[in-house]
């Protein structure tokens, strides 16, 4: 069962395409597991499709998007799985004299090595310098291949997270978030005078004051729960 | 169960939203999350109920069987509940042996229902010092989003007083259903960021500190009554939450008699 | 293992509970009802309820279950307390251990493993109430469980129980056909493919009564197997 080739969640299309009507495409189709898609011939599989035996095969439920050169299915479910580059929000779990482990929402944890910390910090002073239970805006640095990652929080706008709050969406709906341009995030922002910062793990730290940080709880709900209905496969 | 790592920020963000008397989804203070209840859905049981609280669901089934009254009481049958959180109800849920927070759960519940009294164990007996009946509610988390005491109380006491004896399977005569001649119902109060909050939801429950589970009859009688986890309160925080308790109670007690023809 | 005398199929070929020899007892699907979890599904089939909930891919743990190259599901097959009409004593049960065996072998025939080493893959079974072929319903309910919660694989997996009562072949055994016939034969089929994943059979069947229970089988998986399509479509379905 090997030489499947299977692709990212956002290798069919940019983040402002991720969820919704498509007007460019066919009208979307809803697939399930197992469905045949066509013959494989001048296709490239992008997610959630693979080939057997010279046909596209669907290996998720969701929504079908298939142009002249490539095929993929938008799920329903997403995970995580970390990419090098990627800003996410991690929760710290553990640490030892020079390593945090860091939860950052994928099936493994990631490593922060002391190196690549916030601070110069003495061997052993881990704890000092990010506690157990924090919350820390860092960067995916490398990713190995069976899914495990180091991050780093050397770079611009890497921090500890002291205020506010962290709430989770699923990756793919980040899109939605964001919006064509980051327009969305901007209104969202401006409508509830919250500093909202969307990572690519699906975390969404918001900080401001509490009525505005509800309103954003309440709109990503809304939006979680908009999204279901519109591709459907799970019950909101 | 994993002891879940308790993020800092979670922490501090209901500190703060205590402070100003907010709650994460914009409850008030002593409001409960939406109560769906259901009875006799479960054909193989003799009694059954389903509650539904936020995104905490439980089942509870009553069956019967008979046994051997103990010697000191040969006159007795006996009520017995066992409570299962099985790894189905959520990622912290590991399989294993039960853990204590399981099964400081089920005896929570179980005395909650047992020390109101509502089963006369002596009307389960059939034959004085040779058989009576056993009740045996079993109380089943199929999703755990906090609240398992009060969700597990309600679907308890729901259950048993929607059971019926199964005589005619045991060859004894007629079904009839079973007494059961309170309604006791437990309300929770968790400490949310300093401040005590009625039925916390599963992060709130992450985030907080102690509890404590009263349970409450009709006429405003205590039948049962813990504290959990680490913690202290003063004498003042718990007469308001007697107080919210009985008002509660009542509202749950109404729930549950609704649902009885004609009681 | 049969009670001959036990009469269950007619003269017409109609069964206790209405059915024909080839009639699939009702079923209905619904998914995501266990929201805490990365997904779920309840399936209820004749009287049969049951909840599969999933979690993962999570990092594998105890470590001696971790396989490098690959994830492992980690399936647990349980029957509550109430499912039956005389109660299960919670606890180790070997029948159920024997279950999740076969139901992890299925399972893992069709997920893409190999895209999640080290990994484990959470499966939860729970039996509600049961009626015969509770392992059928979970295995069937499981692997529309995981495709709810977006694991990828080649196909569902879609199980059904056929046997033979008083002589004759019939679809899907019921509690008292199951308990009182003469053979049962569970197959779990991949509806896109036909290919089978899980096999089981006892009792006394004929080469010819075996490939009528197996054509039997084979034709409601088929049949099953858009109903779970449809509810993993529309959100539920015979709801």
């Amino acid at each position: 069962m090997k030489g499947w080739s299977v692709a990212r969640l956002d290798n069919m299309s940019e983040k402002g395409n991720a969820a919704g009507p498509h007007d460019s495409q066919q009208a979307p189709l809803l697939v399930a597991p197992g469905e045949d898609l066509g013959d494989s011939e001048g296709y490239e599989v992008g997610h959630g499709v693979i080939v057997m035996d010279g046909r596209l095969r669907a290996t998720k439920q969701g929504q079908m998007k298939k142009d002249g050169k490539s095929v993929s299915i938008l799920p329903s479910r997403t995970k995580y799985f970390p990419r090098p580059g990627d800003l996410v929000i991690g929760l710290v779990e553990g640490c030892t004299n020079n390593i945090w482990f860091v939860d950052i929402g994928a099936p493994f944890n990631a490593i922060l090595p002391m190196s690549l910390g916030p601070a110069k910090m003495e061997f052993g002073g881990t704890r000092s310098v990010i506690d157990i239970g924090e919350a820390i805006l860092c960067r995916v640095q490398e990713v190995e291949e069976t899914h495990s990652s180091v991050v780093t929080m050397k770079g611009m706008g890497l921090r500890k997270i002291r205020s506010g709050t962290v709430e989770d969406i699923d990756p793919h709906l980040l899109g939605r978030l964001i919006g064509r341009q980051g327009k969305a995030l901007r209104q969202l922002k401006e409508d509830t005078e919250c500093r909202v910062v969307a990572a690519e793990n699906g975390r969404i730290w918001i900080d401001g004051d509490f009525e505005g940080m509800l309103e954003v709880r309440t709109r990503l709900r809304k939006m979680t729960a908009e999204a279901k209905a519109a591709t459907p496969g799970g019950v909101a | 169960m994993s002891i879940p790592l308790v993020p800092q920020l979670l922490r501090s963000h209901l500190i703060e939203l205590a402070e100003n008397d907010q709650r994460l989804d914009g409850r008030g203070q002593w409001d409960g999350r939406e109560v769906q209840l259901e009875v006799g859905i479960l054909a193989n049981a003799e009694g059954s109920a389903k509650v539904r609280m936020g995104d905490t669901i439980v089942y509870a089934g009553v069956k019967f069987q008979t046994m051997t009254p103990y010697s000191d009481r040969p006159n007795q049958g006996g009520l017995m509940c066992s409570a299962e959180l099985r790894p189905v109800a959520g990622r912290q849920h590991e399989p294993g042996p039960p853990s204590p927070e399981s099964i400081e759960l089920g005896r929570v519940v179980d005395r909650g229902i047992r020390e109101s009294g509502c089963i006369d164990t002596e009307a389960l007996c059939i034959i004085p010092g040779e058989k009576a009946w056993q009740v045996i509610l079993d109380l089943y988390a199929i999703s755990d989003d906090g609240n398992l005491f009060d969700a597990f109380a309600l679907a308890g006491i729901a259950a048993l007083r929607n059971s019926v004896i199964p005589l005619a399977k045991f060859e004894l005569g007629e079904d009839i259903p079973l007494n059961v001649s309170k309604t006791p119902i437990m309300c929770s109060y968790h400490r949310v960021g300093g401040r005590y909050v009625y039925d916390a939801s599963g992060r709130e429950e992450l985030g907080g500190d102690e509890r404590i589970h009263i349970t409450l009859g009709a006429d405003a009688h205590v039948h049962s009554l813990q504290k959990g986890l680490k913690g202290t309160f003063t004498a003042g925080e718990f007469a308001d939450l007697m107080k919210q308790a009985r008002t509660k109670g009542d509202e749950l007690r109404d729930l549950v008699h609704s649902l009885e023809g004609g009681n | 293992m049969g009670y001959g005398d036990v009469q269950m199929i007619d003269e017409n070929g109609i069964r206790v509970d209405g059915r024909k020899a080839g009639d699939v007892r009702p079923i209905s699907i619904e998914l995501g009802v266990v929201p805490v979890a990365d997904g779920s599904c309840r399936m209820t089939w004749g009287t049969n309820e049951v909840i599969v909930a999933v979690y993962g891919p999570m990092e594998a743990h105890p470590r001696k279950i971790q396989r490098q190259d690959r994830a492992v599901l980690d399936v647990r097959y349980n029957m509550a307390p109430f499912s039956t009409s005389d109660r299960i004593r919670p606890g180790f049960n070997r029948r159920s251990r024997e279950i999740s065996k076969v139901t992890s072998d299925a399972l893992e025939s069709v997920v893409l493993l190999e895209l999640y080493p080290r990994s484990k893959i959470r499966v939860e079974i729970e039996i509600i109430c049961a009626e015969a072929g509770t392992r059928c319903v979970g295995l069937t309910a499981a692997s529309v469980a995981l495709a709810d919660a977006g694991i990828p694989m080649t196909d569902l997996v879609v199980s059904v129980a056929s046997g033979k009562i008083n002589g004759v072949v019939v679809c899907d055994l019921n509690k008292s056909e199951d308990n009182y016939g003469e053979a049962d034969l569970p197959m779990g089929i991949l509806p896109n493919s036909g290919e089978l994943s899980f096999l089981q059979m006892d009792g006394d069947l004929s080469q010819e009564e075996f490939q009528e229970a197996w054509d039997y089988n084979m034709e409601a998986a088929m049949v099953i197997g858009g109903y779970c399509a449809e509810a993993l479509k529309n959100g539920g379905y015979n709801l």
